[in-house]
């Protein structure tokens, strides 16, 4: 492999594995906010029933 | 959309911005090294990695002392979210550096004092995130990794001088050196792209980690409501 081709797998495993990184964290992200949007609206239909 | 959400796109745009610019300085505008030639542009990743992972580590620091003193949840969600970071940061380091290390000293590893301490860096953070999910009491499992990331926060001075205390094949180093200044040191055309791609490297962490953080106050949310509704 010549120097370029070095160069390339670094930039290549770097910015990959940051966007897989990234992508997952965004997955983690959206799946709490719709527990947390979820438990919240069932707290609100709760709290009208009781009512 | 929130303030928070408009803050975190914001800061998201800004690090695209700046990593793109620091990969286009990096491949593009700075000059080949005189002796190393085209592979010490690898060095544009490698030195802003392992900064930011120290970083890290020093917000792990911070927030496991904070957690150990006060008792505060919010302590304990930075010191996680800074300690999944840095085992990122220091990985690619790793890597990064065996992708250099192989053209230039012919090697993809070597059990060099600096190579091998920055190894047990990741290891010991490694062994944090672990940690955290062996012990099913949370306050004792944030507690046990309060401590662990302030005795790993040791090995970072070590790592830093370990090319001045033994004998290495790591370099020492070219920026952080106490009798020269950086620009005396490295071309301004270097300079600059180490420095673009080190602000780039910084926003992404930061982008990151508001993220990250987020992700681990929305969880505490979640098990409260959780609680809340089984009560």
């Amino acid at each position: 492999m010549g120097a370029w081709g070095f160069v390339s797998l670094a930039y290549g495993i770097v910015c990959g594995t940051l966007v897989v990184y990234w992508m997952f964290l965004k997955r983690r992200y959206r799946q709490a906010e719709a527990e947390v949007d979820r438990l919240r609206s069932s707290e609100i239909i709760g709290s009208d029933d009781k009512i | 959309m929130t303030q928070s959400k408009k803050r975190k796109g914001i800061l998201g745009g800004l690090a695209l911005v700046a990593v793109a610019i620091g990969l286009y300085w990096s491949l593009a505008v700075a000059p080949p090294d005189a002796y190393q030639g085209e592979v010490q542009r690898i060095m544009y990743l490698h030195l802003p990695s392992i900064l930011t992972a120290y970083l890290s580590y020093f917000l792990v620091f911070i927030g496991s002392g904070m957690y150990l003193w006060k008792r505060e949840k919010r302590d304990d969600l930075l010191a996680h979210a800074a300690a999944e970071l840095g085992v990122l940061f220091t990985a690619l380091t790793i890597i990064e550096g065996s992708i250099w290390g192989k053209p230039t000293w012919g090697v993809w590893w070597t059990w060099d004092a600096r190579l091998t301490l920055t190894a047990i860096l990741l290891l010991i953070y490694a062994g944090y995130l672990m940690l955290r999910s062996l012990i099913d009491d949370e306050n004792r499992a944030a507690s046990a990794a309060a401590i662990l990331g302030i005795i790993g926060f040791l090995d970072i001075p070590l790592i830093h001088m370990s090319v001045y205390w033994w004998r290495t094949l790591h370099q020492p180093p070219s920026i952080l050196r106490p009798d020269k200044v950086p620009w005396e040191n490295v071309h301004p055309a270097m300079l600059t792209a180490l420095t673009i791609s080190f602000v780039g490297f910084l926003l992404l962490y930061f982008y990151l980690l508001s993220l990250r953080y987020r992700v681990g106050e929305m969880r505490q949310e979640i098990k409260a409501l959780r609680l809340e509704r089984g009560a």
